[in-house]
């Protein structure tokens, strides 16, 4: 029976923990011991990971046969370990068939715990034999083998070296399991090797490759900056950026000696406690020769060995802070798989051992230097929001290894977030806090920075789901400000400067490579801002040249490149945010918006949002600058910008959205959206109007849809609703100042600007707008006598009591009337018409 | 309170060991402090603090280093110049049935077995420098309280250190030594040798020869850098380019060698940074018992413990501000400016605007001016604030200089640049010596940060892979011929001197007041009453409806103005009269930008 050989190895087996190049750290020593007195007593528990069993499976041969493996001193030579426990293994008694009577062996524990290694190794059985997806096919599965063994086979086939082990898989099946991996991974690791190497061997005996597990995607990550002592000895999985690698080093794994005198090859001797020991008599019984034996260098084994220097990600660092580094120890297949510069996640063992002063000193200096034994590497991308881009459509493969992971609570809270009635106006006063007032370009650029649904018909046609944005203005009004925010905030943002900028520099250039002489393609701005925003700067000083580039981009959201041998076409799927000064540098109100802007029609069409960012001279703003400076300088910043999510909040929140709601049109919607584009197309037409006004094409309802669905993303919903789509048509509207522009002329009145203007400013002076209507249906008939503004405004003070109406407010109030073409505004009598 | 059994002085170790042993007595189980404090500190902090004898503890200096002893209670007064991570070290052990502790120390004492009592503690290691640009009276103020504990150990001794010390500056500095190995102004500096603390004439005289043209080696000259450890603080406490005094254990020049031959090749990649390239016989090292930050009225020779009579405060800025107008040429309004200028520092930051700072431009200085003028300003004001340092801004300095600094992964470590610099320095950049040609990129890339520290005060810092913002609190001035572009500074003021500035006679009492004065006023809080916001907002907003190019940056220089002018008059809201005087300043200035608009 098992229960009476089965710890017999165990007392001469192990090896001794007590070596200096191992962690100190007492009690997390792994050294198998025989608990006599603790027989039985973990029946209770044992008994769980089989009830897990689905059917009763019966254990195999092997899986009772083999021993307990020693758990060995250091995973730094895990090929030495794994080849030395089935030696042992082999000098076990085999137990007899009927492994049901597990819980009369003794069981055997982890050292110091009350871990039975018993029990640790038939929970990992079940777990490879048996785990299986949760969203395969319930009824098939049963016939199907589970996942572990199906990537078993796989190793087996491609003669692979590691078994990638998902952790959450570890988790779902058996969290204790997960708990015991985690808290002492050296000990439940080397049981996993060699279960895994029973399994291989079961089912190809000629196997030779040994295999091992490579666990990854813990529940929980730490920080570099968090690990601490508690942490030596555990499994720990962190982020950080690579520095430094070491080069190469071959550690010797198995040495071969070879007789001086008779020219006898000794045995291998394998690593003993990172050392080896050098026979000092020949070994063959006819020589015997005393201190003979010298190291045969080419006979010998060595493994590949690399250090790598890992360090916290810049968002990690605290304010006042540099960034920590830690040690990585990579192995075999490791080695090489990160370069310097790589973002990587690493899973790995975090390890501490003494530092020794010399080996003469008796002392040990009371040092430990720490690293980290590494199990598995991923390499992550993730430099701001969500690179990997939701808006393509057409991307049936999902990549495995997503960037962002959001957990269960933080979905919770972006959704809850995501209910308030508020959060348009929330997400917009969070965007660029300190920019202040200008509300209705920062919804647009929030508008940018979610995004419309891409579309690729199968025809081939595609519609582009991002919005480009274009700021034009008077100096000074922080255009560039909000600029650099959005390029902090956005996904793979790339910001230039127009005047800097270059066509090929935005685009793609072919240089010579000067060693090989091969010609190589460089991506400019809008190629690496591929799925991200790119802010372009002083728009209007860009050459000509380069800003017909453009063009393609913008809206085939290509770039091809048709020089020195190479024609290619690059995705640059990126929205563009420019920002540019009117002609003559100021805003001039005598002429026309589109002679203000002074940019080619056919690329003006290309922006979805073209904003007139106006300074005029205006008390009551001027009044809020002075009193945003004022409380700048003498109040506590803090207190005044309460009620904001802040940026990380913001970025998740954005971050889901795009990749998780893909908004469709409603009827409703639909309906609203041909009813208001009609409306558009014929005030292009309005009589007396001439080609000065950005009359409404195509392309505009193409930016309706795409900006009605960012609003519908911003609510997390999806569908999107009329109220979205009459949102959209109203920022249209803000953003060209259409409402202040005289269509006869193609000019704006200035005083009649409401960008800038807060939201109940706006809605008083719509109000305002409506009463006067009001008062004029009823005061004055279609053609008759007119009225004067003075009598108008009296009525306007008779009906609303509460609010004051200036005169200047009345007649821009009237101003837009006549706008609508509602009445004629002369001098100073209104005529209905 | 019963005299300690033991010396702090000598033996702090005893007294750690004493209240160690004591905790234990008292039933306290090692694992339970988790690398805690147990009482020692407190125990330290008695003896400093509330018995005062902190002026008794040696600072740590090249000077004293020749003869602190090892294991005794030292000071060091340094700027944290980098941050070397957590060291895990082996807190308390069994030796025997005896619990030990290695707090505080680098070496056990007791010889120490992996029993599995060990335990596992942590601590911080920071590599600090004496401040960047600390001028002596500042330093030689440090030095004041070890005269008196003079006492000389054996000349050998001295001799011997002097040797290391001489040694070690040579191989310490080698980043502003590559850089200045050629130039011909770093080896007239090296030939004039230290400066000795000790002597102020002559140290004048040495200031008086380095022009502005050798700042680096300023920086770096007697660099004797500090690896302070540091035991329970939080991270947040301590940040980088912070101002501390730390306390602790002194260990340095540890006999025992590093020896190398017998680790393997595993140990040896690991050990890659702290013992080779600081090797504990260059670099002492500091067990932090205590640290406080400094400020820098910690640097005054004595702190006047004057009380803030309104009478003192305005004889003090009055006879300032006549100091200033005489170096500056009887230029009044200059001196008017430069004394905001001194008085300014960055109070808080709103998202990416550091609201505070007022950092000045003076134009119309030439080449030929600067000797006159810019040399005696420089020297005034090195003699009115601790930390200050000078920029040439000459092409081949903008194309060759490292301005930030630079993580070098090699010895994982971060190489200062010249704008590392302590919260409150003074920093004027003479662009006067600037003349046309091209910049390569690494000119381009110096010209932006200057740029950024002046218009963000924040310093980007290289780390190979990314670039990190640090932020900084830095007064710039600028002396230029025409207004600065390149730097564009919040005033820019036409300097119109009407006679050769002199620095006239200066009393020491009168210099240590100004240094007292303009170290206490800075840091006064300020804030505005309802009325006077009305005021100024009425104001503000009359300005801009008369002239549309009036904006935000001139409205936030106006009341950054208006809250230097009340604070050096140690007042701490606005009035109406302080708000006046801001706009009378600014109407001046604008009449002498006159003639300069094109």
């Amino acid at each position: 029976m098992a229960s009476d050989s089965s710890p017999a190895p165990f007392n001469n087996g192990p090896s001794s923990p007590d070596d200096s190049l191992s962690s100190p750290i007492g009690n997390t020593f792994s050294s198998p011991a025989v608990d006599t007195s603790r027989r039985n007593r973990r029946r209770g528990r044992s008994t769980t990971p089989s009830a897990f069993a689905t059917p009763p499976h019966p254990p195999s041969r092997f899986a009772t046969s083999e021993s307990t493996p020693t758990p060995r001193r250091s995973r730094s030579n895990p090929r030495q370990a794994a080849v030395s426990t089935p030696s042992s293994a082999s000098e076990c008694a085999p137990s007899s068939e009927g492994g049901d009577d597990m819980d009369e062996a003794t069981p055997t524990f982890v050292w110091g715990t009350n871990i039975s290694v018993q029990d640790v190794k038939s929970a990992i059985q079940m777990f490879l034999k048996h785990f299986r997806d949760n969203n395969q096919n319930q009824g098939t599965e049963i016939f199907e083998e589970g996942k572990y063994m199906k990537a078993i086979h796989r190793v087996l086939e491609i003669e692979g070296e590691w078994l990638d082990v998902d952790a959450h898989d570890v988790f779902g099946y058996d969290s204790d399991l997960y708990t015991k991996m985690v808290r002492y991974p050296l000990e439940v690791l080397a049981i996993f090797d060699i279960v895994l190497m029973d399994i291989v061997s079961l089912i190809n005996p000629l196997f030779e490759k040994h295999v091992q597990v490579r666990i990854y995607n813990l529940k929980t990550s730490t920080t570099m900056r968090n690990l601490n002592p508690s942490d030596i000895e555990k499994m720990v999985s962190l982020k950080g950026m690579i520095i430094r690698c070491s080069s190469i080093i071959p550690e010797i794994r198995e040495a071969i000696f070879r007789c001086l005198v008779c020219g006898y090859f000794s045995d291998p001797i394998v690593v003993d406690r990172g050392r080896i020991n050098e026979p000092t008599i020949c070994m063959k019984q006819e020589c015997l020769a005393r201190n003979s034996m010298t190291l045969v260098h080419n006979r010998c084994r060595f493994a590949d060995k690399q250090i790598v220097r890992l360090q916290e990600t810049p968002d990690e660092i605290p304010e006042g802070g540099t960034p920590h580094t830690v040690s990585l120890l990579m192995h075999d297949k490791l080695v090489d798989t990160g370069k310097p510069g790589d973002r990587v996640e690493v899973t790995g063992i975090y390890r501490a051992m003494s530092v020794r002063v010399g080996s003469t000193q008796r002392t040990v200096k009371s040092l430990f230097k720490t690293y980290i034994d590494c199990l598995h590497i991923k390499k992550t991308d993730k430099s701001r929001m969500l690179a990997e881009d939701p808006m393509e459509v057409d991307n049936g493969s999902h990549r495995v290894e997503e960037d962002i992971q959001f957990d269960e609570a933080k979905i919770n809270q972006l959704k809850e977030l995501s209910r308030q009635p508020d959060i348009y106006d929330r997400l917009t006063k969070s965007l660029a806090p300190n920019i202040w007032e200008l509300d209705d370009v920062k919804r647009g650029l929030l508008c940018q920075l979610f995004g419309g649904n891409a579309l690729k018909l199968p025809s081939g046609a595609s519609f582009r789901g991002d919005i480009n944005i274009l700021l034009v203005g008077d100096p000074g009004t922080s255009k560039s400000q909000l600029l650099q925010y959005i390029h902090k905030l956005s996904p793979r943002g790339i910001y230039t400067s127009g005047r800097g900028s270059s066509a090929v520099g935005l685009t793609a250039y072919v240089s010579k490579d000067p060693e090989t002489g091969e010609t190589v393609l460089e991506s400019g701005a809008l190629v690496l801002s591929d799925r991200g925003i790119c802010c372009i700067d002083e728009f209007d000083k860009m050459s000509e040249n380069a800003r017909s580039m453009l063009h393609e981009v913008m809206e085939q959201q290509t770039v091809s490149i048709a020089k020195a041998g190479i024609i290619a076409s690059l995705n640059a799927r990126t929205s563009v945010l420019a920002c540019a000064n009117p002609i003559g540098s100021r805003y001039n109100p005598r002429l026309s918006v589109i002679d203000n802007i002074h940019l080619p029609p056919t690329l003006l069409s290309r922006f979805d949002l073209i904003y007139l960012i106006l300074d005029k001279a205006d008390e009551q703003t001027d009044r809020h600058l002075a009193k945003h400076i004022v409380s700048l300088h003498f109040e506590n910043p803090e207190i005044a910008q309460q009620d904001v999510l802040d940026i990380a909040t913001l970025t998740a929140y954005v971050s889901y959205a795009r990749k998780h709601i893909h908004p469709k049109l409603s009827d409703e919607a639909a309906e609203e959206l041909t009813r208001g584009y009609v409306e558009m197309r014929r005030r292009g037409n309005f009589p007396g109007s001439t080609k000065k006004v950005i009359t409404a094409t195509p392309r505009q309802i193409e930016s309706l849809i795409r900006l009605s669905e960012a609003l519908a993303r911003i609510r997390l919903s999806e569908w999107v609703e009329k109220s979205d789509v009459i949102e959209a048509f109203r920022l249209l509207e803000v953003a060209m100042q259409q409402s202040a522009t005289d269509h006869s002329t193609g000019t704006i009145d200035m005083d009649l600007i409401t960008t800038g203007v807060s939201a109940s400013e706006r809605m008083r002076r719509e109000n305002l707008v409506s009463a006067t209507r009001n008062i004029i249906m009823e005061k004055l008939q279609l053609g008759g006598p007119s009225m004067r503004l003075l009598e108008l405004l009296d009525e306007l003070k008779k009906q609303s009591s509460g609010s004051e109406v200036h005169l200047q407010e009345l007649r821009n109030a009237v101003a837009t009337l006549a706008g609508e073409g509602f009445v004629v505004f002369h001098g100073d009598s209104v005529k209905r018409v | 309170m019963v005299g300690p059994p033991y010396d702090c002085l000598a033996n702090p170790l005893g007294a750690v060991r004493l209240t160690f042993e004591k905790a234990i007595a008292s039933g306290s189980h090692p694992s339970s402090f988790d690398g805690k404090d147990w009482g020692a500190i407190d125990l330290f902090r008695h003896f400093l603090f509330d018995q005062s004898q902190l002026s008794q503890v040696p600072i740590l200096s090249p000077a004293t280093l020749r003869w602190v002893q090892p294991n005794t209670l030292v000071r060091f007064r340094g700027m944290i110049q980098d941050m070397l991570g957590n060291e895990f070290y082996v807190g308390a052990y069994k030796d025997g049935s005896v619990w030990r502790t290695n707090k505080f120390m680098d070496f056990s004492k007791f010889p120490m077995d992996s029993s599995p009592d060990m335990r596992v503690w942590e601590r911080r290691l920071l590599y600090c420098v004496p401040v960047p640009g600390i001028s002596s009276w500042a330093e030689s103020a440090s030095e004041v309280a070890i005269d008196r504990r003079m006492n000389w150990t054996s000349q050998q001794r001295d001799k011997r250190g002097r040797m290391d010390f001489e040694a070690m500056d040579a191989e310490d500095t080698p980043v502003p030594a590559d850089n200045f190995e050629d130039s011909p102004t770093a080896k007239r500096m090296r030939e004039d040798g230290h400066p000795s603390p000790s002597s102020q004439s002559q140290d004048y005289k040495t200031e008086a020869a380095c022009s502005s043209t050798n700042v680096e080696l300023e920086i770096y000259h007697d660099s004797s850098p500090c690896l302070v450890k540091i035991y329970d603080s939080p991270e947040s406490e301590l940040k980088l380019n912070d101002v501390f005094e730390f306390v602790g254990v002194l260990t340095f020049d540890s006999e025992i060698p590093v020896e190398t031959g017998d680790r393997d090749d595993f140990c040896n990649d690991y050990s890659d940074d702290l013992l080779v390239h600081l090797p504990p016989h260059k670099v002492p090292r500091l067990h932090c018992l205590i640290h406080r930050k400094l400020a820098a009225h910690d640097f005054l020779h004595k702190s006047p413990s004057v009380e803030q009579t309104p009478h003192l405060v305005k004889e003090a800025r009055e006879s300032l501000l006549r100091h200033l107008t005489d170096v500056l040429g009887n230029d009044g309004v200059a001196a008017h400016y430069m004394l905001l200028h001194l008085l300014s520092r960055v109070h808080s930051r709103v998202d990416h605007v550091a609201v505070g700072k007022l950092s000045l431009n003076l134009t119309c200085l030439s080449k030929e001016s600067f000797s006159v003028f810019g040399i005696q300003l420089s020297l005034a004001i090195k003699n009115l604030l601790p930390f200050s340092t000078c920029i040439p801004l000459t092409l081949e300095y903008l194309s060759r200089s490292s301005l930030a600094p630079k993580k070098d992964y090699q010895t994982n470590r971060l190489i200062p640049g010249v704008l590392q610099l302590a919260e409150g320095s003074h920093l004027i950049i003479d662009e006067t010596l600037l003349e046309t040609g091209t910049l390569n990129s690494v000119g381009v890339d110096n010209a932006r940060l200057l740029k950024n520290l002046l218009e963000f005060q924040k310093v980007e810092y290289d780390f190979t892979y990314y670039k990190m913002e640090m932020p900084a609190d830095v007064q710039l001035l600028i002396l230029s011929e025409g207004k600065s572009n390149i730097l564009p500074a919040d005033v820019i003021l036409p300097f119109q001197p009407s006679s050769v500035g002199t620095s006239g006679v200066v009393t020491t009492e009168a210099v240590e007041a100004w240094r007292w004065y303009l170290a206490a006023f800075r840091l006064l809080p300020h804030s505005i009453e309802s009325e006077m916001q009305k005021v100024v907002e009425n104001d503000l907003v009359a300005a801009r409806q008369a002239d549309r190019s009036i904006g935000s940056q001139d409205f936030s220089r106006w009341l950054t103005m208006g809250r230097l002018i009340s604070t050096s008059f140690g007042e701490t809201s606005l009035s109406m009269e302080h708000w006046q005087m801001v706009m009378e300043l600014e109407r001046q200035r604008r009449e002498r930008l006159l003639p300069y608009r094109n």
